[in-house]
């Protein structure tokens, strides 16, 4: 990591949250360290509350740190923009607008010519699988068609870096599937730097070059995984291979540990 | 044969036809009560004599004014001053609800004088702006405005902050995101607030013809009722309980074609 400008870094990031009524001081993030390079499909995987989504809130400009700083190309982040494209658990569309209207969103509210973002949006369409839905409204979709739209919505603004938090939290295991390897095929085209947040063991090892488990109170990164699965990855054999299962149990050894650790220190 | 029934095949008809069912019913039982003789003509005339009233006060007229001429008078005082409370009451509750420091100035009056009962408020506003039109202009118009007023703030402020947030990180500026995100995303509620205004300004009408009219359902109901002319007063109260209700009607009707994506995603 010396050389090398990274995409975006956490550099000793520290959140607290501090509630004047109740008197009491959350630390959410403690000390996080975290580089990323161009290209690079990162995880943050941990059980709610490990800080997982505060640490995206910085990333994204909704929040500032307490200490230390959050950099994108070497610049720390002062607001949200559009160049850190964000897809949460509800696909928060806008309800009023069709898709395409709803994709075409970020370039039309920044004075993009109308007649390459209109292209633009055929191809992303094309890509999250969507032809023949252009004119409909969300309430006329299903949750996972809608996540689709999202994706497309933050896309389509060729973001330094995806962000994107539990996006298939909310979607049933077979459209999970489905989403997960649509994911995986656009971002395969398009090589965005993303930053995934999840609490899914597999989702992280299937999606992700780099994971970091995080663990809560103080929220920290307490592992560093190399995914050393070669792409492309299909899910279907990666998930039974001896390999994927040997990674996954170290994981989920070292969260219960720690997570055990936790609960003893509250309780003395 | 069986061609002619699919007209009634609409969302929500079979509800409509009981609706109708229930109020044929309730005719018949107030028919069935006078003709019984079960209640005095006095306390409650028959729907025939009813129907008899209604021939005599389009024709005659109370007191020298035909009762389309009354209705006519109380729907344009209501409407004005519905059009006027929402022309002042959406803009303001959208400012309250986006700048705290507006909400702080103005939150405090609105809250002291929307649960005071209009009729209380005749004597100042009699005082204050006479007997004419303005006067009766004035409750109704307050009655209608407060309300809308807090609904559209409330509405602004409760505008989720995930949809607030995804609208940031689209690159928005402070006017986008009220003209393109809040505008819309209010949109629902700015109708609901007005259908509740309306339904509390139509009521507030009554009061408001108390004050020296001269022409008016409401002033006919109190006119008729001190000459103990049961009929007009109950004719009167019909002609009020189903114009309400209908506005009432009307408004979600521009509500479902105007937001049709409400209640759903």
């Amino acid at each position: 990591m010396t050389a090398e400008i990274s995409k975006f870094q956490f550099i000793n990031v520290t959140k607290i949250f501090s509630d004047k009524r109740k008197d009491s001081r959350t630390v959410a993030l403690e000390n996080l360290n975290l580089a990323a390079r161009t290209g690079e499909f990162i995880c943050l995987l941990g059980p709610s509350g490990c800080g997982k989504s505060t640490a995206l809130n910085l990333m994204a400009g909704f929040d500032k740190p307490t200490e230390g700083q959050v950099l994108l190309d070497g610049r720390p982040i002062e607001k949200p923009g559009l160049d850190r494209g964000v897809v949460l658990q509800e696909p928060t569309l806008f309800p009023w607008l069709k898709v395409t209207e709803n994709i075409t969103f970020g370039p039309r509210m920044n004075n993009a010519p109308g007649e390459e973002y209109i292209d633009k949006a055929k191809r992303y369409i094309d890509l999250v699988g969507l032809r023949g839905f252009e004119n409909h409204y969300p309430h006329e979709l299903s949750g996972g068609m809608r996540q689709r739209v999202a994706i497309a919505r933050a896309w389509i603004n060729e973001p330094s870096v995806l962000i994107m938090d539990e996006p298939f939290g909310a979607l049933d295991a077979q459209t999970r599937l489905i989403m997960q390897e649509l994911l995986l095929r656009v971002w395969e085209k398009l090589k965005t730097t993303v930053l995934f947040i999840t609490h899914d063991v597999d989702e992280s090892l299937l999606m992700a070059d780099r994971v970091f488990v995080m663990t809560a109170r103080p929220g920290r990164i307490t592992m560093e995984v190399k995914v050393p699965f070669s792409r492309p990855r299909d899910a279907e054999t990666l998930i039974f291979s001896k390999e994927f299962q040997e990674v996954k149990q170290k994981i989920v050894r070292v969260i219960k540990e720690e997570t055990l650790k936790t609960m003893l220190e509250a309780k003395n | 044969m069986k061609k002619v029934w699919k007209i009634f095949n609409f969302e929500g008809a079979k509800e409509i036809f009981i609706s109708m069912l229930a109020i044929a019913f309730a005719v018949f039982l107030w028919f069935l009560t006078t003709y019984m003789g079960w209640i005095k003509p006095l306390f409650l005339p028959s729907p025939q004599e009813l129907i008899e009233t209604v021939i005599e006060l389009v024709a005659v007229g109370y007191r020298q004014i035909s009762l389309q001429m009354h209705f006519l008078v109380s729907l344009a005082r209501a409407l004005f001053a519905f059009s006027m409370a929402g022309i002042i009451g959406i803009p303001m509750g959208l400012l309250m609800g986006f700048f705290p420091v507006i909400n702080a100035i103005l939150d405090p009056f609105v809250q002291f004088f929307r649960p005071l009962p209009k009729l209380a408020l005749i004597p100042l506003v009699i005082l204050w702006f006479g007997i004419g039109e303005t006067s009766k202009f004035v409750l109704i118009f307050m009655a209608t405005l407060l309300t809308v007023v807090v609904s559209v703030a409330a509405a602004v402020k409760n505008v989720s902050e995930n949809r607030i947030r995804v609208a940031r990180a689209l690159g928005v500026n402070q006017y986008q995101l009220f003209r393109y995100v809040i505008l819309p995303s209010v949109l629902p509620d700015l109708f609901t607030g007005m259908r509740v205004g309306v339904g509390i300004g139509w009521t507030t009408l009554i009061a408001a013809e108390m004050i020296a009219a001269h022409s008016g359902i409401g002033w006919m109901v109190l006119n008729a009722s001190s000459y103990l002319r049961t009929d007009i007063v109950l004719l009167g109260i019909v002609i009020l309980g189903t114009t309400g209700y209908l506005l009432d009607i009307l408004i979600v009707m521009i509500q479902k074609r105007a937001v049709p994506w409400m209640g759903k995603a």
